[in-house]
């Protein structure tokens, strides 16, 4: 085991509400390592704590008991400010939807991250970036003059400025079309394959999944299964053994 | 980070609309409140009867008072309602100062031609008139002591030429005179006053003050200057009451009134000014936090993409200051001629005398400023404190994440709030002047609201629990509308707080003069038992109208009245009423509680109950006095009263009183018996007296209260404007967001009928909800009020008004929704 994780829950326990008196368990009892450089797809039915999971992993939350890495860093132990700080470094996100904030353009959107951490926007990086996510010339554009899959390309852009660790994506392909879809996938994929960070990807897609490295498996807040070099069918397959098509 | 405040605000205009206008009225209205504070401090009283007098000396017009805390002596002074007389041998002093010229001695004393007004009409002796100077245009200069020189204004008016006689009413009976000479300025005839000279003899005499002046009117000798020559006097009369006045200090000296005006000036602007701040930082706070929920997704989003709490709160205070610099500037600007506009409707009022000009300087909208970007900071920080505490994972997630407890600091806070809203009640309670309650009264009314809009969400919580049984009849809308407001009780929390404030303040306001009003006047009502009233439209009643009145068969009792003030020694207010002793038991009936007010001598005093109370007197003691014209005297207390606010707080003999006051004259005799006819009889050859019922004094006393309520009511008002635009504002914006919500609603089949019905619905429980706070808050405190001012908790809240004020409220609140509500159905329900 002398492969550095990016990503490590250790025994991992959300509980949202009280517990005990109708709280309800989100995680229970998770651990997972996930290594650098790999592509991780987070899979189970609606209510089963995928997102909570990333929210666990990424620091957005607290958990209730048991740890969270993110590298070396145990989160735990930080406070508001501190998780912010570590958040900003090394951590990115794709949300779903609603990721700019509809006052800023492209350009700034991107550069928020920076800007937030009081750091100079290096402009020749920033159009680097703009270009190698397919956005090159739409720098002024405001995110409501821009495409869904545009919008998530945005996303990507802004997650990368950064240069993090770990982007974190929430079903980052959920509200798109397939072949734009497929463009974000191939986006991330790159991210792993040429940039050497991680990715770790929530979605209920089997298409999806399909283009990580290895795809876990959630039910009822606990990890029941993980599948290496995932194929859309095989996962599909799986999904069902779950209920989640039932 | 400033940069990114200014491309939100850009972008999030009408989110911020709300805020800017808020802000932009705060503005206005402190601008507005500063330059009446500005012309309370610094307005300038320009002289125009000592005009060409170099150096004018004048008695001390101030009370002094020296107080002792540990080792420092605090020393304050308080203005004297009276003026102050020369005392004797003062000319003498003078004229012994090496390089005085001349000195010319001025006397003042109300005379006015039957018919005239007898406001600011004066009379002098005709040596005083080179202090103007007044030069005979016409006709000659006054010879025989039944001769007058009137001013070339008060001429025209009267339609009189040299040789006419008329009738003058001086301060003793009225007497005819000759007009020998019409005499003008050489700035044309006086604006401010009318003036009559008579010979020194008759004017001595009709001044009532022997060997005593008004003034001395002080010209230097050939080759010395006016200050050189002020300060030789000021050094003379070092030691004596005199002041030495020149230049711009000549006004006050010749306009006491003014003066005192300045006084109430600067407490009432800086009462507007404050009370106005204090709600705008209470509405905007609102309407900030109302902005900050409509965006919680964008502020998680920062949050989750990198923005510190601290950072999120900055961005907030900064948008804050740049909505509040835009808005401050425009406000101060739109201040100015709203400054003007209050400075004439006050003038208009009487409340400022025309004499004090209005200043126009660039400070009040220089201190508007940071004032708004104060207030805009304040509410943004306050607002802030819970939109940074935002979890960046509700960025995250589709659902709007709506917490639905009040969290334990807020509660804790609005429970302190009530807490303190209870204390301040329990010190209004205890307070007995007009001045000293009415501030303590807003700030309670204010602090109530807070811990209406601290505890907002249980409270719209609860009324929609109480109302949703009738609600959920109307089978859509209402059903919809109650849970509606179960879910999003907080946005209903935001616009309830306006609403209430509106409520309470303008009850407040209003039925503080009522309640005040009523009871006076149900005193004076219930205390007056004489059957005839006789008032003057002169200057007074004169003591031969009470001399004939006493010889009518029948007549039992005759009654002369006069009011004024005076101070104690440790500078405390009183009004304080003179009355004719004998016999008073058939026309007044004050309410003695202990004594005799047949024991009323010279040097005799009755006292109030609220006096008694707070000086711990009884019949036997003494009480210490300043009159209204600086004379200290030590009384003897032989009554106490329950009639304080029908009578005054303090009751004197009359003849003691008068001596003490510019016009000696009565305000009113009080005559017990008889018929008016006879009355009238006997009066016949007293011009501008008329005989009225028992009942004028109420009568007058309401007229004078409602003097008083209109100017209480113009400041207040515009307080209250200010705030119904604050919670239209706040209605309108938490409307207008919700475009999503009714387009959801239109695609899953509800008519456009039901959606507004639906609104209606819920902003009538809205007003219902603030009808039923506010009314409370103005309740509470009006009882306080009451029961410190009049002595029992009987708060006069006018049915038929306070359904007005609840219904304008509840008019509002449908309007500010229905409006942007059918805006927002605009947009086709696909969107």
């Amino acid at each position: 085991m002398t492969v550095r994780t990016a990503v490590r829950l250790d025994a991992v326990t959300k509980i949202y509400g009280r517990r005990g008196r109708g709280g309800v368990v989100a995680l229970d009892a998770v651990t997972a390592a996930l290594p650098h450089g790999s592509f991780t797809a987070v899979m189970g039915p609606s209510g089963s704590g995928k997102t909570t999971f990333l929210h666990c992993a990424a620091g957005l939350d607290h958990v209730t008991s048991g740890t969270s890495w993110i590298g070396d860093t145990e989160l735990s132990g930080l406070n508001e400010t501190q998780l912010t700080r570590l958040r900003r470094r090394r951590v990115g996100f794709v949300f779903q939807s609603f990721n700019l904030v509809p006052a800023l353009t492209v350009r700034h959107n991107i550069a928020l991250p920076l800007r937030l951490a009081g750091r100079r926007t290096d402009r020749r990086r920033l159009d680097g970036i703009l270009e190698r996510v397919g956005l090159a010339g739409k720098a002024s554009a405001r995110p409501a003059e821009l495409s869904g899959g545009q919008q998530q390309r945005v996303a990507i852009a802004r997650a990368l400025i950064t240069r993090p660790d770990v982007v974190f994506g929430d079903e980052p392909t959920g509200a798109l079309d397939t072949v734009t879809a497929r463009e974000i996938l191939a986006l991330l994929r790159d991210c792993v394959d040429t940039g050497g960070q991680t990715v770790v990807m929530v979605t209920h897609d089997p298409v999806a999944a399909a283009h990580a490295d290895t795809v876990l498996f959630l039910a009822d807040g606990r990890l029941t299964d993980r599948m290496e070099a995932p194929t859309a069918d095989r996962v599909a397959d799986r999904m069902t053994h779950l209920g989640a098509w039932a | 980070m400033l940069g990114y405040a200014l491309q939100t605000l850009r972008a999030r205009k009408a989110a911020f609309a709300g805020a800017f206008l808020a802000l932009l009225c705060a503005a206005a209205l402190v601008t507005a409140c500063g330059a009446l504070l500005e012309t309370g401090l610094r307005g300038e009283i320009r002289t125009e009867r000592y005009a060409a007098t170099p150096v004018v000396v004048a008695g001390d017009q101030n009370v002094h008072h020296e107080e002792r805390k540990g080792d420092k002596t605090k020393h304050k002074a308080k203005p004297l309602a009276e003026r102050v007389w020369l005392p004797e041998g003062t000319a003498q002093l003078v004229a012994d100062v090496p390089g005085v010229g001349a000195v010319v001695p001025e006397l003042t004393f109300p005379a006015a031609l039957v018919g005239q007004d007898p406001e600011n009409s004066l009379g002098h002796a005709w040596s005083s008139a080179a202090l103007t100077p007044f030069r005979v245009e016409e006709g000659g200069a006054p010879r025989a002591d039944g001769d007058i020189v009137i001013d070339r204004g008060l001429a025209g008016r009267a339609g009189l030429a040299p040789g006419d006689r008329v009738t003058v009413q001086s301060t003793g009976d009225p007497a005819v005179y000759t007009v020998t000479g019409i005499a003008t300025t050489p700035r044309g005839a006086p604006a401010e006053q009318s003036a009559v000279f008579f010979t020194d003899a008759e004017a001595r005499r009709l001044a009532g003050h022997p060997g005593q002046d008004t003034v001395l009117g002080v010209f230097p000798a050939d080759g010395v200057g006016a200050g050189q020559l002020a300060d030789r006097v000021a050094e003379a009369l070092a030691g004596t009451p005199a002041r030495v006045h020149t230049g711009d200090g000549r006004g006050p000296v010749e306009f006491p009134a003014a003066e005192q005006a300045r006084v109430r000036l600067i407490s009432m602007g800086g009462a507007i000014g404050g009370t106005g701040l204090l709600v705008a930082v209470l509405v905007v706070a609102g309407t900030f936090a109302l902005t900050a929920q409509q965006r919680r997704r964008e502020l998680a989003l920062l949050r989750a993409v990198a923005a510190t709490p601290r950072q999120v709160r900055r961005l907030i205070g900064r948008e804050a200051l740049l909505v509040g610099l835009a808005a401050g500037l425009l406000g101060a600007l739109a201040g100015l001629p709203l400054a003007g506009l209050l400075h004439d409707r006050f003038t208009a009022l009487g409340a400022v005398p025309e004499t004090l000009a209005p200043v126009r300087s660039p400070f009040p909208p220089a201190a508007a400023l940071p004032a708004t970007l104060l207030t805009a900071w304040v509410a943004a920080r306050v607002s802030a404190r819970r939109a940074a505490r935002i979890r960046p994972a509700v960025a995250l997630t589709e659902a709007a994440g709506i917490r639905r407890g009040v969290p334990l600091g807020r509660l804790i806070a609005g429970l302190a709030a009530v807490a303190g809203g209870a204390v301040l009640l329990a010190v209004l309670s205890g307070l007995r002047t007009e001045p000293a309650a009415t501030p303590v009264t807003y700030l309670t009314v204010l602090l109530l609201c807070v811990a209406v809009a601290l505890l907002g969400p249980l409270l719209a919580r609860a009324a929609f629990a109480v109302l949703g049984a009738p609600l959920r009849l109307s089978r859509v809308p209402g059903h919809l509308a109650a849970h509606n407001a179960r879910a999003h009780s907080r946005r209903l929390a935001a616009v309830i707080t306006p609403l209430t404030l509106l409520v309470a303040l303008t009850g407040t306001v209003v039925f503080s003069q009522t309640t005040l009003g009523d009871a006076a006047e149900r005193q004076a009502a219930d205390g007056v038992l004489a059957d005839w009233t006789v008032t003057s439209e002169g200057p007074g009643v004169p003591p031969g109208a009470a001399q004939r009145l006493r010889e009518v068969p029948g007549v039992a009792a005759v009654t002369e009245v006069v009011h004024g003030t005076v101070r104690t020694p440790g500078l405390d207010k009183y009004t304080v009423q003179g009355v004719t002793p004998d016999g008073i038991g058939a026309t007044l009936d004050p309410g003695v509680t202990a004594g005799s007010l047949s024991r009323l001598t010279a040097d005799g005093v009755a006292v109030s109950e609220q006096v008694a109370d707070s000086r711990g007197l009884a019949p036997g003691d003494e009480l210490a006095l300043v009159f209204g014209d600086g004379t200290p005297a030590t009384l003897t207390v032989v009554a106490v009263y329950e009639r304080g606010l029908g009578f005054g707080d303090l009751t004197l003999a009359h003849e003691r009183l008068a001596a003490h006051l510019d016009n000696p004259l009565a305000d009113s005799v009080l005559v017990a018996g008889a018929e008016a006819d006879r009355l009238t009889d006997a009066l016949a050859d007293l011009p501008g007296l008329a005989v009225r019922d028992g009942g004028h004094t109420a009568e007058v006393r309401a007229t004078r209260q409602a003097a008083n309520a209109e100017v209480a009511f113009l400041g207040m008002g515009l307080v209250l404007a200010f705030t119904a635009i604050a919670s239209v504002n706040t209605l309108a914006m938490s409307t207008a967001d919700r475009a999503a919500e009714f387009a959801l609603l239109r695609r899953i089949g509800t008519t456009r009928r039901q959606v507004l019905r639906m609104l209606r619905l819920e902003s009538l429980t809205v007003a219902a909800t603030a009808a039923v706070l506010g009314t409370a808050i103005c309740l509470a405190t009006l009882t306080a009020f009451s029961s410190g001012m009049t002595g029992e908790a009987a708060p006069s809240l006018v049915p038929g008004a306070h359904l007005a004020i609840l219904a304008a409220a509840a008019a509002l609140a449908m309007a500010a929704t229905a409006v942007p509500g059918r805006l927002a159905l605009r947009a086709a329900p696909a969107n």
